[in-house]
């Protein structure tokens, strides 16, 4: 059985690249082609696990990366003085994720429009066809986006030894029960880091389902994730 | 003609009992002999008052009218008691898309895609539902594609008072003609980054083949 997950927050290639060019502090009009187009590949093989809705935007950009990566390759043409200027192959791209960009920040600000604006009621305010709790979106706090979660998911399935054989098995193991280790751990530990919560998990299917789990209770607002740096640890207690 | 003392009361007991903002224009209509900045000028006196008095509420203007709303310092108290019926957060891929429809519109949805890169179709669903964004026709390029705009509801929801007061995004030239520039001297240094990296997979497979 494949694991589907579907993350509304999840915003695609274009924030992914962002997010990769924020995280190695590269220059935004001077991408390091080669090097970003490896890690977002890294990242590709994660989100190909998940099966996650718009797999495939982010396989077309895989293949926009390596063309431009080629094309940096290319001499550049002979061109005449009169004619056009050399354009770098990268200004294309660069141009998307700056217009995505642009957008991006003015969504941060309608952000902090709406937070001030929930605190002011009016009589009219109520949602007479009954809010549904459930459907609450996921949020989470501080630093911590889906991206850094899976760059963190990432780094501990990079530990396990690659296993040669391939040997089907049937997993006895739910959500359901993971959501369970967690809680059970959470209520032994204040906190504990998600290396230690993942880490010793020696298997990648449970740590696979194990960080659903943990998905499904931020989902539930159960657990707060905290980060105190930027791409540091990630702390993860009860709510 | 009526007392300047009632006219304030008359635009008090108006708004109180609205269950939206009320515009200008409706005041006008309904309460004769009475100009535009006679309701200005009562609405600050009402908020001078409140304020004074220690009221809970004041008159904010949002979304081309006037509404009676909380102070921000109530809202947990409110919350709990309102539990449950209170409207969902929107998504930060709905902040997204509401932010380029604001900027671009009339827009179309492939147009939306384009900028964001993936597919905003269920998104574009959500804002309808929730009534931030309204179909306003058909595009006139190829495809004729559905065209959507911003509605007076998404004005109220983010408490603007007109789409001209949102942060603007900052303009494509300006950061484009930083880009030019910088492109121009360093994708030569890009170029030798990649040679390196593909002559040391050249020497791996060479190792691999000697060690066969």
């Amino acid at each position: 059985m494949p694991y589907r997950v579907k993350l509304e927050n999840f915003e695609g290639p274009l924030d992914l690249l962002l997010f990769l060019i924020r995280k190695n502090e590269v220059d935004i009009y001077d991408i390091p082609i080669a090097e970003i187009t490896q890690q977002y590949l890294e990242y590709l093989e994660i989100i190909k696990i998940f099966d996650l809705e718009g797999a495939g935007d982010f396989i077309i950009m895989a293949a926009t990366l390596i063309r431009i990566k080629v094309q940096m390759l290319l001499p550049k043409p002979q061109l005449d003085e009169e004619d056009e200027e050399y354009v770098d192959p990268r200004m294309e791209l660069v141009t998307k994720l700056l217009e995505y960009k642009r957008f991006k920040e003015v969504a941060h600000k309608l952000h902090d429009f709406e937070d001030a604006q929930r605190d002011h009621f009016s009589r009219s305010y109520y949602d007479l066809d009954g809010g549904d709790d459930e459907k609450e979106e996921v949020t989470f706090t501080g630093e911590v986006t889906l991206f850094t979660l899976i760059q963190a998911f990432k780094s501990v399935v990079e530990r396990i030894p690659k296993e040669v054989f391939h040997e089907v098995k049937t997993l006895e193991i739910s959500t359901d029960e993971q959501i369970e280790y967690i809680q059970k751990y959470l209520t032994e530990n204040e906190q504990v880091s998600f290396v230690d919560l993942i880490g010793h998990i020696g298997n990648k299917l449970v740590m696979i389902v194990t960080f659903v789990a943990l998905l499904e209770l931020i989902k539930r607002k159960e657990i707060e994730v905290n980060q105190a740096v930027p791409f540091g640890e990630i702390w993860i207690r009860k709510n | 003609m009526i007392d300047y003392k009632h006219i304030k009361q008359i635009v008090e007991a108006l708004i109180f009992a609205y269950d939206a903002p009320l515009s200008d224009n409706r005041i006008l209509k309904i309460v004769e002999d009475i100009k535009s900045k006679d309701i200005v000028k009562a609405i600050d006196e009402l908020n001078a008052e409140y304020e004074s008095s220690g009221r809970t509420f004041r008159i904010r203007t949002i979304g081309g009218g006037y509404q009676l709303v909380t102070e921000p310092e109530y809202a947990k108290y409110i919350r709990k008691l309102i539990k449950g019926k209170i409207k969902q957060r929107l998504s930060t891929a709905a902040l997204e898309v509401l932010s380029i429809i604001a900027f671009k519109q009339p827009i179309s949805r492939p147009e939306i895609d384009q900028i964001r890169g993936v597919n905003s179709d269920g998104v574009v669903r959500t804002l309808l539902e929730r009534n931030m964004i309204t179909i306003s026709g058909r595009s006139e390029k190829a495809g004729k594609a559905l065209i959507y705009t911003t509605t007076p509801e998404f004005l109220i929801y983010f408490g603007i008072n007109d789409i001209s007061d949102l942060p603007k995004p900052r303009e494509m030239e300006e950061l484009l003609g930083n880009a030019q520039e910088e492109l121009h001297f360093s994708s030569d240094d890009e170029k030798a980054r990649i040679v390196e990296e593909l002559v040391d997979m050249e020497e791996e497979d060479h190792s691999d083949d000697e060690a066969e």
